[in-house]
Order: C-alpha cells, then sequence, then structure tokens
C-alpha cells in the first residue's frame, strides 16, 4: 500500500494504487497546519471567529487589513484557515457568486447555494492537472431573510462541504471539537445544558481558543488576536464584527475560566497527595 | 502481479498489459463508500433506490437532515439517482447530470429518458478517461426512472439492470439479488422497495430503524420522491413481520 504518496502524489489528476488523491491531502494538510477557525450554529444566529498570530510589533493589530473573517453579501460571512493568499481569492469568488445570484435571482444568496457554489469550485481546483487543490479551508455562516433561517458549512480543500452545529479547522480542531461537542448546540445535548446563544458562543470559543494557548509561552500568548464575526438579531442578521467590547469581554472570562479549571486541578491534586498520607 | 508502476500514474498511458491502472484506482476510490441497492420492475413501471446513511466520520456536530448528507437525489421530476464514492466528485457529477437533463428538455421539448441520460454521463465519463489532464471522476452512478435502472461507472460503462448495488457491498448485494430477480417483474412499489431494503440489510447483516435509511422511488404515477421516515419504518415492519 503506497500510503507514503511516492510518485502519485505530484498531480490532483493522479490516483493513488488504493484510490486516493494525495495532492487533495496534502492541501488538507497545509489548513492542519496553520491557525484555527471556529464556527458556531447557535439557536438565535451563527458565530466565527478565528485565531490569528500578529507576526510582527510593527503590524497595526486590529486593522482592516489582513483580516480572516470576510463578509460575502449583506447577510453571510466566510472565516478562514489555511493559506492566506488563497483564501483571498475564494473570498473573491463568492463575493462574485452573491452578487450574481442577487442579480439573477433578485434575493440574497442562501447560504446553503453558496456553500454548494463554493464547494464545486473548490473541487473543480482537485480535478485537473495544471492547477492545484486550494490550501484554505472556509466556514460560512449565513442567513436567509426569506425562509428567515441560519445555517453554517464549512468547505474543505477537497471540495466536501457539509451543513454544521459546529465546526472547526487548522491545528486546533481536536481539541475544540471535543470542546463543541460537550456544548449543546444540536439540541439534543444528553447532558441537558441550556442551547447556545451567541453571546456564549462568543465566550465560549474565546475560551476554546486560550485554551489551546494554556501551555505555550507567553510571547505567543501576547500575539495572539481573536477575529469574531456573528449574524444575529443584534446585528439586524447582518454579517458584522462582534462588537470589540464584547470580545474583550469574552477574552477575560476565558482567562478567568481557565484559570480556576486549573485551579481546581491543582486542588484535586493536592487533595490527593494529603490523602495518600 | 507486476504491477508496472511506470504505468500508473497517468490516464492517458497503457500498461504493456493493456490496463489503465488509473481508471482502476479510480474504482477503488469510487466503491470505498456506503452502499445502495436498486430494484426496478418493468411491467408496473416502477423503482427503487434505498441507500444506507451515515453520518461523515461519525460526526454528530454535522446536521444530519441536512440535504448536504444526502447521497440520494431527485435529477428531474421522473429521474432520480443515487451517487457513491468520492463527495465532492458526486456532488459536480449531480449538477451535470441535472444540467444535461435540462437541456434535453430545453432542446427536444419533452422529458430526458432515463437512457439518454446515462448514455450521456457514461459518455462524458470516457472523455475524462482518455484526457491526460483531467482525471476521473470517482463517482458510480445508479439512475432510477419509471421501471428503470441504470449504473453508470467511472469508466464510462452503462448498462440496465433489473437490480443493482454500488458501494463497498456492492458484489454481495447484487449477488443477494440475482438470487430473487426473477420475482422483480411481477411486484410493485412497495415490493419493490421491500426487496432492495432487503437486499441491503442481507449484505450489512443488521436490523435497520427508518433513520438509517433513504429511500427513493418513482413510478408512473408520481414523481421522484423520497420516502419520509415513517412510510420506512412502514416497509421495515412488514418486512420483519413476515419474516417472523
Amino acid at each position: 500500500m503506497a500510503s507514503s504518496g511516492a510518485g502519485y502524489d505530484y498531480s490532483p489528476s493522479t490516483f493513488s494504487p488504493d484510490g486516493r488523491i494525495f495532492q487533495v491531502e496534502y492541501a488538507n494538510k497545509a489548513v492542519e497546519n496553520s491557525g484555527t477557525g471556529l464556527g458556531m450554529h447557535c439557536s438565535n444566529g451563527i458565530v466565527l471567529c478565528v485565531e490569528k498570530q500578529r507576526s510582527s510589533n510593527m503590524l497595526v493589530p486590529h486593522s482592516t487589513s489582513g483580516k480572516r473573517v470576510h463578509s460575502v453579501g449583506k447577510h453571510a460571512g466566510m472565516a478562514f484557515t489555511g493559506f492566506v493568499s488563497d483564501a483571498r481569492q475564494l473570498v473573491n469568488r463568492a463575493r462574485e457568486e452573491a452578487a450574481n445570484y442577487k442579480e439573477t435571482y433578485g434575493s440574497h444568496v442562501p447560504p446553503a447555494v453558496l456553500a454548494d457554489r463554493m464547494s464545486a469550485y473548490v473541487h473543480y481546483f482537485t480535478c485537473h492537472g495544471a492547477l492545484r487543490p486550494f490550501g484554505a479551508t472556509a466556514i460560512i455562516g449565513g442567513y436567509d431573510p426569506d425562509l428567515k433561517e441560519h445555517a453554517l458549512y464549512m468547505v474543505e480543500p477537497s471540495g466536501v462541504s457539509y451543513q454544521y452545529y459546529g465546526c472547526v479547522a487548522g491545528n486546533g480542531r481536536q481539541a475544540c471539537k471535543t470542546e463543541m461537542e460537550k456544548l449543546n448546540l444540536t439540541g439534543k445535548n444528553v447532558s441537558g445544558g441550556d442551547p447556545v446563544t451567541v453571546n456564549e458562543a462568543v465566550k465560549q470559543m474565546a475560551r476554546m481558543v486560550y485554551m489551546l494557548y494554556e501551555d505555550k509561552d507567553d510571547a505567543k500568548k501576547d500575539k495572539l488576536e481573536l477575529e469574531m464575526s456573528w449574524i444575529c438579531e443584534d446585528s439586524k442578521w447582518e454579517h458584522a464584527s462582534v462588537p470589540s467590547e464584547i470580545v474583550n469581554e469574552a477574552i477575560e472570562w476565558a482567562k478567568e475560566d481557565i484559570a480556576a479549571a486549573q485551579e481546581e486541578d491543582d486542588d484535586d491534586e493536592d487533595e490527593d497527595d494529603v490523602m495518600e498520607d | 502481479m507486476s504491477r508496472d508502476s511506470n504505468y500508473d500514474h497517468h490516464i492517458s498511458i497503457f500498461s504493456p498489459q493493456g490496463r489503465l491502472y488509473q481508471i482502476e484506482y479510480a474504482f477503488k476510490a469510487a466503491t470505498a463508500s456506503t452502499t445502495a441497492t436498486a430494484v426496478r420492475s418493468s411491467k408496473n413501471n416502477c423503482a427503487c433506490i434505498v441507500s444506507q446513511k451515515k453520518l461523515p466520520d461519525g460526526n454528530r456536530l454535522i446536521v444530519a437532515d441536512s440535504p448536504t448528507v444526502s447521497n440520494l437525489h431527485s435529477v428531474t421530476n421522473s429521474i432520480g439517482c443515487i451517487l457513491t464514492g468520492r463527495v465532492p466528485d458526486c456532488k459536480a457529477l449531480l449538477q451535470r447530470l441535472r444540467y444535461e437533463a435540462a437541456d434535453f428538455t430545453f432542446k427536444f421539448g419533452y422529458a430526458c429518458p432515463v437512457s439518454v441520460l446515462a448514455k450521456r454521463v457514461a459518455d462524458l465519463a470516457q472523455v475524462y478517461t482518455q484526457s491526460a489532464s483531467m482525471r476521473p471522476l470517482a463517482v458510480q452512478t445508479i439512475l432510477i426512472g419509471p421501471g428503470e435502472v441504470f449504473k453508470v461507472d467511472c469508466a464510462g460503462h452503462f448498462l440496465p439492470f433489473k437490480g443493482t448495488a454500488s458501494g463497498s457491498k456492492e458484489q454481495e448485494a447484487i449477488n443477494y439479488l440475482e438470487k430473487i430477480t426473477g420475482n422483480f417483474e411481477d411486484m410493485n412499489q412497495d415490493e419493490v422497495v421491500r426487496s432492495a431494503i432487503m437486499a441491503l440489510g442481507s449484505v450489512l447483516g443488521s436490523d435497520f430503524r427508518g433513520s438509517e435509511l433513504e429511500v427513493g422511488i418513482v413510478n408512473g404515477n408520481e414523481r421522484f420522491r423520497k420516502l419520509t421516515e415513517d412510510e420506512i419504518e412502514g416497509h421495515l415492519n412488514v418486512i420483519a413481520d413476515s419474516d417472523a
């Protein structure tokens, strides 16, 4: 079994002997090595979040350039992880699709259609020998003003796209996915917590990202920036950035919550020591 | 078996034994998916597809009843299909199927017959096996219309069937169907559905709940539609009673 690729991995138009397309898998790896992006479908809206490392102190923080969450049309947003330049191409294409839909059909593109078109576009680049797959995963959140429904999708470099209650991509995806499954996003949570609202989601996402950085050195923690956006009643169902006060509050809460959990663990350990005596 | 490993990197290269390995690898990718069965009765003008419904990677964060998870699709009012294999390839092929069928109706003024659509898709698949720059789409297609079942594979073969299957357990399902194929012609819509479900059940070796299956039917009286969970449960109960 040629699981190493070994000659079958030079082109997206080559299948390996076990029927895999290695170029697409490698594109997925490019995403897996990048900063984490999250999306949550809440009872009253969608929240998108991407973590960024400010790569230099000379860069203006929270500036309007170098964003990783973009609006597409009025009622949809896309968050990216992976190659930022590939992602830019996808944003441009998504905006064209949205504008095209509006012109042809007269209403805002529903998130399902947008996700479908983006996944078809991304898939095209996995078929031809002359092209390479996009090294970026898009998390698409949108609101359909006609049906009055919000929905969350994720489009991967292979062109696979599903509708999600909660999705993560990037290097923190395993840890964050585990955390997301504990929340009541599907409405069918066995632990019976309340369905997650957008405000709650903002806090939880901040917590998940900061937990990823728990064991990293302070220099990295200082450079961490969170880009968050939402589509909810407060934003009049338009895609908008989460106001910075709310993000900052969420970050403070996240830090306290993590510290408190850390203390509990330490206390438990101390208790064990005492009992052993 | 010498795998002629120098000859399998490109679709346009034959091996010394005359094989096109890239197509065989595409088949491997196309059959590595959930199993589906399809049965038809040409006398009673009905057909049915049954497929397993599984959440990708068992990821419970994926919305399970969203159309994105389903393999079973309508192509026109009277043509349904199931596409198994690589998911994004399936999506691309579905777009093409719908376009070709609609284009036929636009050009010629009547509903596209299943056989014509199957041939068109097969021809497209064949082109991909002869172009150097594109790869074959790793998809197996089963098309159904009233009284017809066609299967199209990634190499561009297509044939009409009385009953067929696709996916990882297709051979076993086909073996099961071959044993009962004599009875298909006399079956009505409900019996056709039950045969397809039983074929899938025998292969997967487990009892189903309505939520684990997707069933699509089409016949002369109604357009292609998917059965509701209650209807599927109804069929499952009838099967269970007749076994008991």
